[in-house]
C-alpha cells in the first residue's frame, strides 16, 4: 500500500487537489489571510500526517513541481518587460526605493534575529523573506537556511503585507501612487502586488516591477554578505 | 505545439542559465540569471513577448502553486520553530512596516528632488 504513495501521480494530485480548494475558498470569503498556498500547505500536511504517510514519498511528486520554480522565476522577466515604459521613465526613483527597501528588509531582520538570539541558519532563512518566494529560497538554501523556513516567512510577509497596506498608506501619508506601488512590491513581493493591483493600476504596476527588481538586489546584497 | 514550443523556449533559457551559473566565478543563483537573461532576450528582440505569452502568463498565474511542496516541508522542521513562534511573527510584521515605510519615503524624497531640479532648469 505504502509504495503506492511514492508514485509521482499521488504527491502531485494531492497538491493540485488543495490548491484547487485553497483558491475556492479565497475567492468565497475574499481575505488575505485565506491565501490559497497557505490553505494548500495546511491540507497537504494534514492529510501526511493523519494519515502517516512520509513526506519523502509525497515529495517523489513534489520535486516534479519543484522543476517549475526556475522557469516561474525566470518569467518574472515578462512582468518586467510589459512594464518597460514606465520602468524607463520613473528609473531613477525605482532604483532608489528598491535599493534602499532592500537594504531596510534585510537589515532590519538581521538587526531583530540578533536582539532575539535566533541562531544562524534561522537568521540566514529569514534575511531574504521580503522578496519573492523563488529568489528568496536560492539566496538562502546554499547559505545554509532553513528552506521550509524562508517559504513561510516569505507568504507570511506577504499575506500580511497586503493585509497592511491601505493602513500603512494612510499611516505614513504616502500620496504619490509610485512610491505606494514600490513600497508595497518591495516589502510583499507577489502577494502585495496582487493587492497594489486593486488599489490602482499605477500602485499595481510599480508593485509588479518592484518584485523582480528587488529580488536582483537582494541577491546582490546576499553576495557581499554571506 | 505553440505551448510546446513556448515551454522549450523558457526552459532552454533556464538550462542556459544553469550552465552560466558554473561557468560564473562567484555564487549568483541560476533562477536570477534565467531572468535576466530572459529580460535581456526580450529587450534586444531575439524574443518577443508572443513567443512565450501563454507559458509566461501559466508560470505567473500560478506561481504559488509551486511552491507547496517546499512549504509543506515544514511539518519536518515544527521542533525547531516551536521555541521562536513569537520572535518570527515580530520579525515578520516589524519588518514588512520598515520597509515599507523606507522605500515609499526614499521614492517621495527621489520623486520631489528630480521635479525640483527640472523645475530649476526650466527657470535658467
Amino acid at each position: 500500500m505504502s509504495e503506492l504513495f511514492a508514485s509521482p501521480y499521488f504527491g502531485v494530485g494531492l497538491s493540485v487537489i488543495a490548491f484547487g480548494i485553497g483558491v475556492k475558498l479565497n475567492r468565497k470569503l475574499k481575505t488575505p489571510v485565506c491565501n490559497p498556498l497557505i490553505v494548500a500547505i495546511v491540507i497537504v500536511s494534514g492529510v501526511l500526517l493523519i494519515f502517516g504517510i512520509p513526506y519523502e514519498s509525497y515529495n517523489v511528486g513534489g520535486e516534479i513541481i519543484n522543476m517549475f520554480l526556475a522557469p516561474a522565476t525566470a518569467c518574472l522577466a515578462a512582468a518586467i518587460y510589459t512594464r518597460i515604459n514606465i520602468l524607463k521613465k520613473y528609473w531613477l526613483p525605482i532604483l532608489v526605493g528598491c535599493v534602499a527597501g532592500s537594504a531596510a528588509s534585510m537589515g532590519s531582520v538581521y538587526g531583530m534575529c540578533r536582539l532575539f538570539g535566533l541562531d544562524d541558519s534561522l537568521t540566514i532563512s529569514l534575511i531574504p523573506k521580503s522578496v519573492t518566494t523563488p529568489i528568496a529560497v536560492s539566496i538562502a538554501e546554499p547559505a545554509g537556511g532553513v528552506v521550509p523556513v524562508t517559504v513561510v516567512a516569505v507568504i507570511g510577509t506577504g499575506i500580511l503585507g497586503s493585509i497592511l497596506a491601505p493602513y500603512l498608506i494612510r499611516i505614513f501619508r504616502i500620496s504619490d501612487p509610485v512610491a505606494a506601488g514600490l513600497a508595497i512590491g518591495a516589502s510583499s513581493h507577489a502577494v502585495g502586488t496582487s493587492k497594489a493591483i486593486e488599489i490602482g493600476e499605477v500602485e499595481g504596476a510599480m508593485s509588479g516591477l518592484a518584485i523582480g527588481i528587488c529580488g536582483i538586489i537582494t541577491v546582490l546584497f546576499s553576495m557581499l554578505a554571506f | 505545439m505553440k505551448i510546446i514550443k513556448q515551454i522549450g523556449i523558457i526552459f532552454s533559457v533556464c538550462w542556459v542559465s544553469l550552465v552560466i551559473e558554473k561557468i560564473l566565478p562567484f555564487a549568483f543563483p541560476a533562477s536570477v540569471i534565467g531572468m535576466i537573461l530572459l529580460l535581456i532576450c526580450l529587450a534586444a528582440g531575439l524574443l518577443k513577448m508572443e513567443h512565450i505569452q501563454e507559458k509566461a502568463d501559466f508560470l505567473l498565474e500560478n506561481m504559488a502553486f509551486f511552491f507547496i511542496p517546499a512549504g509543506v516541508s515544514i511539518i519536518n522542521y515544527f521542533d525547531v520553530l516551536k521555541n521562536s513562534v513569537i520572535q518570527l511573527i515580530v520579525i515578520c510584521v516589524v519588518s514588512t512596516v520598515v520597509t515599507f515605510a523606507v522605500t515609499a519615503y526614499s521614492v517621495t524624497f527621489t520623486v520631489r528632488l528630480m521635479n525640483r531640479r527640472r523645475e530649476e532648469k526650466r527657470d535658467e
